[in-house]
């Protein structure tokens, strides 16, 4: 049984819709991207699976159990985790403020939870008591996934973490994404410049106009021409 | 140089007003910033708080609290008492009025929002009017001996200094419940970013019963403040304070709570200063006079940030 | 007879009042309804038209035991040109700090400029007479129509009581006339406007004012645009109200009646929709109007039934939000842009 199962999910905004019947898994420990060109519906099929967009048709299950319909902080308590592409921090609160809401649906999470997030991302030790919104691209994100990992997800969605991120810095984010992985938490991510993603993933989808159009595993995409020309500029 | 020499006690009159402007401002920056709207009844809640404390002043009494007055203060225990009733009261209406009109219209979108709250504003002094009549009610007919702080040579009354002592306290007190409780980190992160507060796990409709129970509180202890100061309450009290506590909020920038603080003292000692050189008639207007200058030079506040 | 005179009598005075409040609800709805303005302080635009007129058409002040600058007795068509001069250049300069920013700024200014102009009408006396009003304020036409409904009353001596009054009481039927025609110019004059390029940049503003910015629109100049005409509008309907209630003080010009009543009014009526506002008008001074019947039946003081309209007037308002918020006559779907 797959951890996350998404099956022929209708979803958009308002009137607009924009996914037209997806299908996905992933797997307990596994790294899944999704890659696709720009208004594929990769962001609009996150925030579907996190109930913030309604789902018109299919079905989510989690661990097998149905989790469309329920409130974020349920799905949060049930070991799902989300850092969305943009605005993803609270920049008027510090970084240890940003870490410790991660753990806000646990009142009793040991607060060494913090530790491990600054294990993870020496960076942000020294720089704890500083407001989000004074610091760089990188270091925020590194604060947005370090928010996400507070509660030990059993699955981590990342909406393009390495946007915006100069290479070397890109590249320290999928080293942290591998190392997550290796800790048994399984992580799906949405790419559009993917190469670096798909290379690091067990497996991969390609979602256009709202439809899953293929699936392989990570590698396996990497060397498909057809799709290395459509959608990763050139093989 | 008469004129000038009156200016260090304005300026003491000033501190009192605008600390009481300032919790009013809190509440609205604090709705603001939660709830995504301005909310043009805050006035009338802290009216309603002023007539609430008059009101149960007979039921602490009942409660055995003693009338003596506190020291030098013109008012006794009861009176406390009578207060922290009204703040659970006021409380209870602004909750109330959430229920039944403001959450359902979380999703109708800022301005209809803030049309609504005129709505209410309207149907509280309304309401005000029906219980409590036009004419005005009386906190205390005492006339309290103003007393000189030595080395200034300006006057205060013990009053005074209790109205701006309970602002200090309470102005602390909400900045440690903001720092460093669950709900209050909640708050300013559902303010900073309520998608992102969503996506944690943040209940928002829970951050949005504790705005109103901060924002009604402290709106309901101003409008007692004021009737300590004032000695008097009328029914149009909220409407004449929505313009200073407006003009202090967006001085301190909109949604700033901190700001709102500042924004408040400044109006407050503006309007009393203001009366030195214009006619005391003109006061409210010295606050819209502020707002206008304000809007035309720095837009986002003394201490805003740009959006 | 004398009694369906009586009636006649009070339908024409609410006409009147009704149509003076349609023209406020239609110069609102050019701010509100059309262009998404958050103007909270109609009062203050109502006021200075009111006063602009009555001190230029008004006796000079010797004639009725006051001193103030002003009463220049001139025609009431000048008195109307000043009332949308006045409340046009006051709009014009509360518009330039605020416009470019939010609408919670808008507001609280239309607030400050509404407060700050009923202080003033009650401080300066040397203009206003401060809160003892204008008094003695000429109606257009008055003599005339009294030199000739007095006339045929002296040629007719054998009249019947009931139709003395009536005859007597012409004068107020001339002034719905009046009203009802300027209120039909209006309408069709906003109608127009509407629908014209300007009209749909106004909604497109309303709209999404960041979308209509990038397709090359001068958001400014056309918020400007609509609070000066707006604004203008509501200068005419302060004329008609001084020259009809034939004094005017600073009470006149309360937030409940200057302002509330007529959002309650466009709410009602249906914002965007010029019909609307003006059926809004009516209906809403209708319940207005017939609540003061209630007042003797109620077990309350005439001061707590006072309080009980305003809240039933309130409640309207919150009624309307919830439950019909595009009113009686929403706006016409062709005129909506769509969003996207």
């Amino acid at each position: 049984m797959s951890l996350l199962s998404v099956r022929d999910v209708h979803s958009g905004y308002g009137d607009m819709q924009i996914l037209h019947g997806v299908d996905l898994d992933v797997n307990a420990e596994e790294v899944v991207t999704i890659i696709g060109p720009n208004g594929a519906g990769k962001s609009t099929l996150m925030k579907t699976i996190f109930g913030l967009l309604r789902l018109t048709r299919g079905q989510i299950e989690f661990e097998g159990r149905e989790i469309s319909g329920l409130s974020a902080d349920r799905i949060v308590r049930l070991g799902l985790a989300y850092v969305p592409q943009v605005d993803n921090v609270f920049p008027s609160l510090t970084v240890r403020e940003n870490l410790e809401l991660g753990a806000f649906v646990d009142r009793h999470a040991p607060r060494r939870r913090v530790d491990r997030v600054y294990e993870l991302f020496p960076a942000l030790r020294p720089r704890q008591t500083k407001r989000v919104g004074t610091m760089s691209g990188g270091e925020r994100q590194m604060v947005a996934m370090g928010r996400a990992l507070m509660l030990d997800p059993k699955l981590l969605m990342l909406d393009e973490p390495s946007a915006a991120l100069a290479p070397n810095l890109a590249a320290t984010i999928f080293d942290r994404i591998s190392a997550v992985n290796q800790g048994g938490t399984a992580v799906l991510i949405v790419e559009q410049n993917a190469k670096e993603s798909l290379r690091r993933s067990h497996r991969g989808y390609v979602l256009a106009a709202g439809r899953k159009c293929f699936e392989d595993e990570g590698p396996a995409i990497l060397a498909n021409e057809d799709i290395g020309r459509l959608y990763l500029g050139g093989a | 140089m008469e004129t000038l020499a009156r200016i260090p006690q304005l300026l003491v009159y000033g501190v009192v007003s605008g600390s009481i402007l300032s919790l009013g401002g809190i509440g609205v920056s604090l709705t603001y910033s939660v709830l995504g709207f301005s909310n043009f009844a805050h006035g009338d809640i802290m009216a309603l708080g002023a007539y609430l404390a008059l009101a149960l002043l007979p039921a602490a009494s009942a409660l055995g609290i003693s009338g003596r007055p506190l020291g030098a203060l013109s008012f006794g225990a009861d009176f406390v008492g009578a207060l922290l009733l009204a703040v659970v009261a006021t409380c209870a209406v602004v909750l109330t009025l959430d229920r039944i009109l403001f959450r359902r219209l979380r999703n109708a979108g800022r301005i209809t929002l803030m049309i609504a709250s005129v709505g209410v504003a309207l149907g509280l002094r309304s309401l005000i009017q029906f219980c409590w009549g036009p004419q005005p009610q009386y906190y205390s007919a005492k006339i309290q001996r103003a007393q000189v702080i030595p080395g200034l040579g300006v006057k205060i009354k013990p009053d005074q200094i209790f109205i701006v002592a309970t602002a200090i306290g309470l102005t602390l007190l909400l900045h440690l419940f903001l720092r460093h409780t669950r709900i209050g980190k909640a708050m300013r992160a559902t303010a900073d970013n309520a998608a992102l507060a969503r996506v944690t796990g943040i209940n928002a409709e829970r951050v949005i019963v504790w705005t109103w129970i901060l924002g009604a509180s402290l709106a309901a202890v101003a409008g007692i403040l004021i009737g300590i100061e004032n000695k008097f309450i009328m029914p149009e009290l909220g409407w004449q304070l929505l313009l200073p506590i407006f003009a202090a909020v967006i001085l301190g920038g909109l949604g700033n709570a901190y700001g709102a603080m500042v924004g408040g003292v400044v109006i407050g000692v503006c309007e009393e200063v203001s009366t030195a050189f214009l006619s005391t008639a003109y006061k409210p207007a010295v606050a819209f006079v502020i707002l206008i200058l304000m809007l035309l030079v720095r837009p986002t506040g003394i201490l805003g940030r740009r959006g | 007879m004398e009694q369906l005179v009586g009636v006649l009598n009070y339908i024409v005075f609410f006409g009147i009042s009704a149509g003076i409040y349609a023209v406020l609800a239609l110069g609102l709805n050019l701010h509100w309804g059309m262009t998404g303005l958050f103007n909270i302080g109609v009062a203050g635009f109502y006021a200075v038209g009111a006063y602009a007129s009555a001190l230029v058409c008004g006796l000079p002040p010797s004639a009725w035991d006051a001193r103030i600058v002003g009463g220049f007795d001139l025609p009431f068509v000048v008195g109307l040109l000043a009332a949308v001069v006045a409340s046009g250049v006051l709009a014009l300069l509360l518009g330039i700090p605020t416009l470019r920013l939010r609408a919670d700024y808008l507001g609280i200014a239309t607030i400050g400029i509404a407060e700050t102009v009923r202080l003033m009408l009650k401080n300066e006396a040397w203009l206003t007479n401060g809160v003892w009003g204008l008094q003695q304020i000429p109606s257009p036409l008055y003599e005339a129509i009294h030199r000739l409904t007095s006339g045929y009353l002296r040629a007719h001596p054998d009249l019947r009581p009931w139709q003395q009054a009536l005859v007597s009481r012409a004068y107020n039927g001339f002034y719905l006339l009046l009203v009802i025609v300027i209120v039909v110019i209006l309408y069709r004059v906003l109608r127009r406007l509407s629908r014209s390029p300007w009209g749909r940049a106004l909604r497109a503003i309303r709209e999404d004012e960041v979308a209509a910015a990038m397709t090359g629109k001068n958001v400014f100049a056309f918020k400007l645009q609509a609070l000066v005409v707006g604004a203008m509008v509501m200068g005419i309907a302060g004329a008609l109200y001084a020259h009809s209630a034939r004094f005017i003080s600073p009470a006149s010009f309360e937030p409940l009646y200057g302002t509330f009543l007529v959002w309650v009014m466009l709410m009602v009526g249906g914002s965007g929709n010029h019909k609307g506002a003006i059926l809004g008008a009516v209906v809403v001074w209708g319940i207005w109007a017939a609540t003061d019947f209630l007042t003797g039946y109620l077990p309350f003081t005439a001061t707590q039934v006072a309080a009980l309209r305003v809240l039933a007037i309130a409640l309207l308002l919150e009624t309307a939000i919830l439950w019909r918020p595009k009113g009686i006559l929403p706006e016409s779907r062709g005129k909506r842009p769509s969003h996207s």
